[in-house]
């Protein structure tokens, strides 16, 4: 290139022009980054917090649980599906919205309860590994349960008819996020405050707790510790079918493989916060939200699940009850 | 074979028949096979056999939830093909190729193990399945910039193995190859199940807090089964890479690792020939269903669910054959149910010479100086002094919650005190870890009974032997002298000391499993172990709690024996006063955390602050009144 007046090269004029940043500008990015977290971790909080209370109660890690929110999407994409045709819908679209999550949470806690009537309640005084090995059954059968009767091509939700026309894109003093992550947060959050409201205000809430604390104790104590435990297998699992159904909307399909990578991902937001802990669950999924949003400002994003898990193993290593959770010592 | 003609009839000749038998059965099956196709399977399962046995010594004996047990076999296979392929041009012979995918992967054990190793169970499985992703991700991703691992079309093309100047590329030959190495998984499976490491990770399965307190190493155990684990992985995926001639991401994806695991339960945890035949049916069983589709993992995860209600310890978990000892060593041969011994007394247990030899000195051994527990903000002992002189009967008295069983969790090394110094012999011992208090020569029972319960009592005692025993791994694999000898001298000395309790423990006793035991045995059992480490200071923790009042005069009398025919220096925490006052040279009471008196039992008994104590402020006259049988719980 010839050297123009004063001997500076022609710049192209692209560069004098403000325009979009490129994808190395991270502190453009970060409001961005902070609403796609906050979309994800919301959605990992619901995940966790089904296999924390779970755990908090019985001490077991509910490997199913993954699944549980795979059939919740599938559970949200069947009333999509039965209610619109084509792309256009059968009835108000906050209604098809409020039936989906709705349905979604009734399939996944229906599930959520046989599969604890019929796959855990018989091994209630069983060696762990052999509880665990059991909900890795359940696992197993719920995934190929679905991938024989939907097939293994993801299912697409045609959520175009969902968004108001006004809405397509929200702006907040100046970060643009679409609808959905807006109605993923809102719902999200929504859900959280519902939960830690039955949690500690309302007597089945109450009797939680103290069966948390000491199952036996509460059993003497006239708490009717199965019903509180179908309850909370209940709870947890609409949770998880209700954020398998979010997800399901936010990136518009669901396949019979998907239970599997956000269970990891809810039980690590679990154990993050500190398992057994409901609130140390939100705050894991958050945390790892965000962490992973981040992490794709750094790393490629291949690579984010990566920065995930070396998170997890650093924090357990250093911290091993996780953020929230008190170490239980060892009576001897 | 000449041996299985000459012995005929022996128990020694049906072994060496059977064995005979197996080889033959291994040398024709290749070309019984009907086609490529079933060889391969035929294969596969040898690779399966071996995987498995693997697994189960992490998951099945030392009971650790390992989930990065797939990356493991995954890290075997790829740094084989590293190793001799062109993707780096670097083309090791197989005998070198297979020990370094199998030491490279043993050393990525050490590494994550030792980092994790202390997270209890659940937290473990967390951590190695995070693990295990991150290596998947790893070998999806690492084929930019520089091209590592090949990406999802992993790697493929490897050398021919060549072992001897054989060529091995036939599927017969690979058969072979393949067979053997799972054959000498299974020999060394065995091997380290009967010494003691097999004891070892089956004692910290059990109860890893009584396994420590009486001197397994539990740490280093586990980093050992993980390791050993990790080897046996490794060196499976060299051989199944080269097998396969190729490496896949998908190869070593989760669904690999619940097959594993259920081979693993389906024969039951720590069970070699279940695991064996776990492997076996999981491997061939599927080929069957496999115009099925789905079905056949759905079958896969039914079969789960069923087997873990209905048989939570596995097809083989409780059928006994091939192990030693009988299922019910409590019944003769015609199934009468043999007399029990407990009920007569005879004074006498044992027939050792009874002559007491021995009396309280005044050398002391163990010394605790201004010890104080803090447990968050409750003080459970504070600012506390005691010395236990040579061959002394020192007894601890207290109300519930005075602190005494927190004395000794704090002597034996469980809960670190946290303030002041124990020292034992002249050397400080706080700060040890409960293994190596064992080690140095405090034994402790527990006051809950923390027996192996599904250990037999010969075992149990066993166990106790680990902390004087130092035979490695090369040892036990090739039984070599020393681990002979150690075993020989393990059992002799085990046997010995259960004697010490006469009929109790002894005969018919040795196989019978813990749990099976009366309450009183396992008190005795308790004892027995912690004797076996041959520690000098014998720590019991209420001996005769839950004892009747016979049985607790025989323990009585049993205890004082330790001291005045053995020798042993005796701290004793005991709620039946009449114990104390028969056996005690000095008491200690406690309250509160606090020492409140000291001296012989009379001194101490007739203490104001004591009697205040045990019956409160109001009408204390009668000083000796027990205050009988507390079941505190701590």
């Amino acid at each position: 290139m010839r050297p123009g007046p004063f001997g500076l090269v022609p710049r192209p004029a692209a560069i004098l022009i403000p325009s979009r940043p490129d994808s190395m500008d991270v502190l453009y990015q970060l409001p961005q980054q902070l609403v796609n977290g906050l979309t994800l971790g919301g959605v990992y909080a619901l995940i966790a917090i089904g296999y924390t209370m779970v755990y908090g109660i019985l001490f077991m890690l509910n490997f199913a649980h993954g699944e549980i929110y795979m059939i919740g999407g599938f559970a949200g994409w069947w009333v999509l599906h039965l209610l619109s045709s084509g792309n256009r819908l059968l009835m108000n679209a906050a209604l098809v919205i409020a039936l989906m999550i709705i349905g979604a949470m009734a399939v996944s806690g229906l599930v959520g309860v046989l599969s604890e009537r019929f796959a855990y309640r018989p091994l209630r005084r069983a060696p762990r590994m052999n509880v665990l090995l059991s909900a890795l059954g359940v696992s197993i059968f719920l995934q190929n349960l679905v991938l024989h009767f939907q097939g293994a091509k993801p299912r697409f939700f045609h959520v175009s008819a969902l968004i108001p026309q006004d809405l397509r894109v929200i702006e907040v003093g100046g970060v643009v996020f679409s609808f959905m992550r807006g109605l993923v947060i809102t719902v999200c959050f929504l859900l959280m405050g519902i939960l830690t409201y039955v949690v500690k205000r309302t007597k089945m809430g109450k009797a939680m707790r103290a069966t948390a604390q000491d199952i036996e104790a509460a059993n003497f104590m006239g708490i009717d510790t199965d019903r509180i435990i179908v309850f909370v297998f209940l709870i947890g699992s609409a949770l998880g079918g209700a954020a398998g159904t979010l997800v399901g909307m936010l990136f518009t399909q669901v396949d019979y493989y998907v239970g599997f990578q956000a269970g990891i991902k809810g039980f690590t937001a679990a154990v993050l916060g500190g398992i057994g802990n409901i609130f140390g669950a939100m705050l894991g999924g958050l945390i790892l939200g965000l962490l992973e949003a981040l992490a794709t400002s750094f790393f490629p994003s291949a690579y984010k699940d990566v920065v995930a898990f070396t998170v997890l193993i650093v924090v357990l290593v250093f911290k091993p009850s996780g953020l929230m959770g008190e170490r239980i010592r060892e009576k001897v | 074979m000449v041996n299985v003609f000459l012995e005929w009839g022996t128990r020694r000749s049906y072994r060496n028949a059977f064995y005979a038998a197996l080889a033959v059965l291994l040398i024709l099956l290749p070309y019984v096979m009907p086609n490529n196709y079933w060889l391969r399977i035929y294969s596969m399962t040898g690779v399966y056999v071996m995987l498995a046995l693997g697994l189960n010594i992490v998951a099945g004996f030392a009971g650790l939830l390992d989930l990065s047990y797939v990356a493991f076999f995954g890290i075997g296979a790829y740094v084989f093909a590293l190793v001799s392929s062109t993707q780096f041009d670097i083309h090791l012979p197989f005998l070198l190729a297979l020990p370094a995918a199998a030491f490279i992967t043993m050393g990525f054990g050490l590494a994550l193990g030792s980092t994790s190793i202390r997270l209890s169970g659940d937290y473990l499985a967390i951590v190695t399945l995070a693990f295990a992703q991150i290596f998947k991700l790893l070998l999806l991703n690492l084929d930019q910039p520089i091209n590592i691992t090949g990406g999802v079309n992993g790697i493929f093309g490897f050398d021919p193995i060549v072992l001897f100047g054989f060529r091995i590329v036939s599927p017969v030959a690979y058969s072979y190859l393949i067979w053997i190495a799972a054959i000498l998984a299974i020999v060394a499976s065995w091997r380290l199940k009967r010494s003691r490491f097999g004891r070892g990770w089956e004692a910290i399965r059990e109860d890893e807090l009584a396994a420590e307190a009486l001197g397994v190493s539990t740490t280093w155990m586990k980093l050992k089964a993980f390791a050993g684990g990790a080897f046996v992985a490794g060196a499976t995926g060299a051989v199944f890479a080269s097998f396969q001639d190729s490496v896949f991401p998908n190869n070593f994806d989760f669904p690999q690792l619940v097959i594993v695991y259920c081979m693993v339960i389906l024969g039951g945890l720590g069970n070699i020939p279940g695991v064996i035949l776990g492997a076996i049916l999981l491997t061939v069983l599927p080929e069957f269903l496999r115009e099925y589709g789905a079905y056949r993992m759905m079958s896969y995860g039914l079969i789960l669910v069923v087997l873990m209600a209905l048989r939570p310890q596995g097809l083989l978990g409780s059928v006994r054959f091939l192990v030693k000892g009988k299922r019910r060593p409590d019944k003769d041969e015609t199934g009468m149910l043999r007399a029990s011994t407990d009920l007569y007394y005879t004074g006498e247990p044992g027939t050792d010479d009874a002559r007491p030899s021995y009396a309280a000195g005044n050398r002391v051994v163990l010394e605790l100086q201004g010890i104080t527990m803090n447990f968050g903000g409750l003080t459970a002992v504070q600012d506390l002094d005691i010395r236990l002189r040579e061959h002394e009967i020192l007894s601890i008295i207290g109300p519930n919650g005075a602190g005494k069983s927190t004395v000794f969790n704090m002597i034996s090394g469980i809960y670190p005190p946290t303030k002041g110094t124990i020292s034992y012999e002249g050397r400080e011992i706080n700060g040890l870890r409960p293994h190596q208090v064992a080690r140095a020569g405090i034994a402790r029972t527990f006051q809950n009974l923390r027996l192996f319960t599904k250990m037999t009592v010969l075992d149990n005692a066993k166990v106790a032997r680990f902390c004087r025993t130092r035979a490695g791994v090369m040892s036990t694999l090739f039984h070599l002298p020393r681990f002979r000898r150690e075993e020989a001298e393990t059992e002799n000395r085990v046997r010995e000391v259960l004697s010490l309790f006469g009929a109790r423990l002894t005969g018919y006793r040795f196989d019978q499993e813990a749990q099976f035991l009366s309450y009183a045995n396992r008190r005795r059992l308790e004892i027995a172990r912690a004797i076996a480490t041959d520690a000098r200071v014998l720590m019991l923790d209420e001996p005769s709690a839950g004892m009747n009042p016979q049985e607790t005069l025989e323990i009585t009398d049993f205890i004082k024996r330790l001291r005045d025919v053995h020798g042993y220096t005796i701290l004793l925490i005991e709620h039946k006063l009449n114990l104390v006052k028969s056996i005690s040279d000095r008491v200690i009471a406690l309250d509160y955390g606090r020492k409140i008196a000291e001296g012989d039992y009379q001194e101490v008994a007739g203490n104001e602050r004591v009697i205040e104590a045990y019956l409160g402020r109001k009408k204390a006259k009668t000083a000796a009144s027990p205050p009988g049988e507390g079941t505190e719980k701590t």
